[in-house]
């Protein structure tokens, strides 16, 4: 097609390659071409984090970046965290403390905080706040986000 | 079995994996792109409205104007004021006036751009105080107030002359955005029976399918609202936006569409918290006693009605608070300005007043050296008292346990205070 | 529609293109305002030119007396190393106040000296530092004082076809005290309604520099001399507190004239000012 240009990117753990519009940001391309719908676009600014992903173990919004920014990168969304009968400790974790409510914010969440377990398995309240300062949410409030996320991070969790 | 527990949500699988569905998340194959074109004028008349170039735009499917609604042109939770769009009077800022579907939102978009409206534009009118004054610029020709709900209990002339202390002031409030995460979207098709089916986040199924069934000039079972997973709605949900808009463009080309909001435009479209400026004049005696009260609420309603009444009558009704006062008298007014119309927001009309009563339960404390503590317990509501509008509270009311382990978390000598 | 991303590999290859191909062309760093602004539509772009490949620029490096920064160093980079913890503790706080973590992950030191805002965080350090940009287009390289690079709000010297390299600044002696503050709206995500970087070098108790930079109360971050000479050469416990404060009300005041803004930022400056002191422990 006139005007694409060859995508490439490990999504999810798999290979992918695609045609797309040189414009394109990779919130599209990953809802709209590979259907993966669990990124969510909250404000489309940087500013809710809804539409987080991982790009080499990383959160970035979506949203703010153009797909080809990120070729040949490793990218995980809520899709890639785990299946449905094997949930990560995270989810099961938001789901036992009421950490999630409408679910708008959750894929993006979830993600935000394997990005700071995988790095700091034992962080503090204070560095669970800030690992989840870009992430708005609405209906749940955060302090059940932050229980949620500091049971997993083990119980010797610091105040 | 499960009381007092907490349960798992039982949709919450499929938040926490990413496969629960938002609106924005169906898609299907052949669907239009839908957009609305609103207008940047709060008060105005449209004296021409061009859409030929956009109509003759490669890949638009249909631009959809006031005269295209085959049934009837209004909407509202109580009264249908608000257009789906606007024929010829603009009453409020962002304003639906046209609508496009296209083969992609791109051409969407440059479609909205090519339509040309002209516009006179007419006096308006911004706060409600102003809209109340006999010779304010007219939203509706019938008048801007919508509503008044006056409340009268006992004498209060006589319960000022009998207080000791009384304190005199005015509040107001902002207008609010609820700022659900997930701006409005939706997707609309013919199904293999020939009725529409709307997927939206919506609060009112039932409410949405008899709105479109009277937009579309259609029976009531041609319709089908199915609620997607709603992304918060905090009360922003219950007065129509795209649903009646996205219906349309489907009826009118037969074809799937689906429209999505931006922040911006969500923003634009849904209702707000209302601004309520509030006058309140409370007396009470030595021993902090409250004797009279009156207060007056003019509450913005916005260019349209939406839940504007309910929401002051809930207002009016929560005047005293959670204190029992014998003499009062309220007035509550809904008055339409040419601002963004006003709807639920939890509270309901009964956050605004805290404001005002607390504010003026702290300066009567102040003034009488009482702690603000005790003058609130001298006048709880407990089971039996009566409101200002004659209700008995017959059951669970909780206040005083509530004073109680309030104060107690506070570290307050509770003895001292009573 | 019809935008041509380019990416190219080396410094030559971005030189090239900018040189050659159809403009207006953009330079793609993070592209945390670039984004917005192609979509907001502030500026028509007929091609994009992502420099994420050049890790060269990806480098914080000590040369010599200088500190130097690649134009591709993000926030999260900056807040990091250790070598700026250690000299330049103020340049991490501002990098740490940026939006938030996914912000500060691809928002990068060139691309906020770039956009230009008055409230660009790194900048106001940077500034306070008299940092250098070194910048380079087809027709060579150059050195460029940042003060001198940025011109107006969003605006700067470089031309279409210039790249910022690095940003240079001296190391400051060993013995130096910095801070940064910033008023925003709220913690996370917030733009700077003012922001003030403050770098004191000592001899004993003695301050022999000083350093005061204001950001979002002019066009651009600027040092004010004035302040600065307010601690020259006085002992820490001799610095009249007091007067700074008021005084750094005078000069933002002067700088906002009768901007609406001017009423609370004349006082919400005092606060800041407290706040920038007693981290530095002067307060
Ligand atoms: C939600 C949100 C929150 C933010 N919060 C803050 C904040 O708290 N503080 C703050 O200061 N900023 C903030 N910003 C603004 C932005 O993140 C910063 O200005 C950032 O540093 C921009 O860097 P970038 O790499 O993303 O630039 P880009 O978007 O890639 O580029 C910005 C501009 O600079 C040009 N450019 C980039 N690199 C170069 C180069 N090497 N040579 C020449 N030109 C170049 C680009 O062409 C473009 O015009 C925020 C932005 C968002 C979206
Ligand atoms: S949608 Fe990307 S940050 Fe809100
Ligand atoms: S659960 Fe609704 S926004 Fe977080």
């Amino acid at each position: 097609m006139i005007g694409t240009k060859s995508f490439e990117a490990i999504v999810n753990g798999e290979q992918v390659k695609l045609n797309i519009p040189q414009n394109l940001r990779l919130i599209d391309v990953l809802r709209n071409y590979l259907g993966l719908t669990g990124t969510k676009e909250g404000c489309g600014e940087g500013e809710c984090g809804a539409c987080t992903v991982l790009v080499d173990g990383e959160p970035y919004n979506s949203c703010l970046l153009f797909a080809l920014q990120v070729q040949n990168k490793n990218i995980l969304t809520i899709e890639g965290l785990a299946s449905y009968n094997n949930l990560h400790p995270l989810q099961e974790s938001f789901l036992e403390h009421g950490a999630v409510q409408c679910g708008y914010c959750t894929p993006g969440m979830l993600l935000v905080a394997k990005a700071l377990l995988d790095k700091n398995p034992n962080p503090t309240r204070e560095e669970i706040k800030v690992a989840i300062s870009g992430n708005l949410c609405r209906c749940t409030g955060y302090s059940k986000i932050v229980d949620a996320i500091s049971a997993v991070a083990e119980k010797g969790v610091k105040r | 079995m499960t009381i007092g527990k907490s349960l798992p949500r039982y949709e919450g699988l499929g938040k926490v994996t990413g496969q629960a569905k938002f609106p924005a998340d169906y898609y299907m194959p052949g669907m239009l792109y839908g957009k609305t074109l609103r207008t940047p004028l709060a008060s105005a008349k449209i004296l021409r409205l061009d859409t030929s170039k956009a109509e003759s735009l490669r890949g638009v499917a249909k631009v959809v104007t006031a005269q295209d609604i085959p049934g009837e042109n209004g909407h509202g939770v109580i009264f249908p004021d608000a257009p789906i769009l606007v024929e010829d009077r603009v009453r409020s800022i962002n304003d639906a006036i046209a609508l496009v579907a296209a083969e992609s939102e791109e051409i969407a978009e440059e479609a909205l751009s090519l339509i040309k409206v002209e516009y006179e534009e007419l006096p308006a009118v911004y706060d409600p105080r102003e809209a109340m004054k006999e010779d304010s610029p007219l939203v509706w020709d019938k008048g801007n107030i919508l509503y008044h709900l006056p409340i009268r209990k006992g004498d209060v002339e006589k319960g000022f002359r009998e207080a000791d202390v009384i304190v005199e002031n005015k509040y107001s409030t902002q207008m609010v955005d609820h700022a659900f995460l997930q701006p409005e979207a939706a997707l609309s098709y013919i199904d293999e029976t020939g009725n529409l089916v709307l997927r939206v986040a919506t609060q009112y199924v039932h409410w949405d399918r008899t709105e479109i069934a009277r937009a579309l000039n259609i029976n009531i079972n041609q319709v089908r609202v199915v609620c997607a997973t709603v992304g918060g709605a905090f009360g922003g949900r219950e007065d129509m936006t795209l649903q009646l808009h996205c219906s349309l463009l489907t009826w009118l080309t037969k074809r799937p569409v689906k429209m999505v909001y931006s922040r911006e435009e969500s923003f634009k479209a849904h209702s707000k918290r209302h601004p309520i400026y509030m006058k309140y004049k409370t007396g009470c005696t030595k021993e902090g006693k409250l004797i009279a009260l009156e207060a007056e609420f003019i509450g913005d309603a916005g260019a349209y009605s939406s839940w504007s009444p309910n929401i002051l009558r809930k207002s009016a009704v929560h005047a005293t608070g959670p204190y029992y006062v014998p003499n009062v008298k309220v007035d509550a007014y809904a008055v339409h300005t040419n601002n963004p119309f006003t709807g639920a927001m939890r509270g309901f009309g009964a956050a605004q007043p805290p404001i005002a009563y607390e504010a003026q339960m702290d300066l009567l404390a102040k003034e009488l050296g009482l702690h603000p503590f005790t003058i609130r317990w001298r006048n709880a509501f407990e089971e039996g008292s009566e409101t200002a509008t004659g209700q008995i509270l017959e059951t669970s009311v909780g206040l005083k346990e509530t004073l109680l382990a309030t104060a107690k978390a506070y570290g307050w000598d509770v003895e001292k205070l009573y | 529609m019809g935008v041509e991303f380019y990416k190219p590999q080396k410094l030559e290859d971005v030189l090239d293109v900018l040189a050659t191909k159809k403009g207006p062309l953009k330079i793609l760093a993070g592209g945390t305002d670039l984004m917005l602004d192609i979509r907001n539509k502030k500026y028509e772009v007929a091609g994009i030119v992502d420099i994420n490949l050049l890790s060269e620029l990806k480098n914080i490096s000590v040369e010599g007396e200088f500190i130097k920064i690649g134009s591709l160093v993000t926030f999260t980079q900056l807040a990091n190393s250790t070598l700026l913890q250690e000299r330049v503790p103020f340049l991490v706080e501002a990098a740490n106040s940026v939006g938030a973590p996914q912000i500060r992950n691809q928002g990068t030191i060139g691309g906020n000296i770039a956009n230009a805002s008055p409230a660009a965080d790194s900048v106001v350090p940077l500034i306070a530092l008299d940092a250098i940009c070194s910048v380079l287009s087809p027709l060579g390289n150059r050195d460029i004082p940042l003060n001198q690079l940025l011109c107006g709000v969003g605006k700067t010297r470089l031309a279409s076809d210039e790249l910022i390299v690095e940003v240079k600044f001296k190391l400051p002696r060993k013995i130096t005290r910095s801070a940064f503050v910033k008023f925003g709206r709220r913690n996370a995500l917030a733009i700077a309604r003012m922001s003030v970087a403050i770098l004191l070098g000592l001899d004993g108790n003695k301050v022999n520099a000083a350093r005061v930079a204001l950001g979002a109360v002019a066009p651009n971050p600027f040092r004010s001399l004035e302040l600065e000479n307010m601690f020259l050469n006085k002992a820490m416990e001799e610095i009249d507190v007091d007067e700074v404060i008021a005084r750094s009300s005078m000069v933002v005041s002067q700088a906002l004239g009768n901007r609406p803004s001017a009423k609370w930022k004349n006082e919400a400056i005092k606060g800041l000012m407290r706040q920038v002191l007693s981290k530095i422990g002067i307060m």
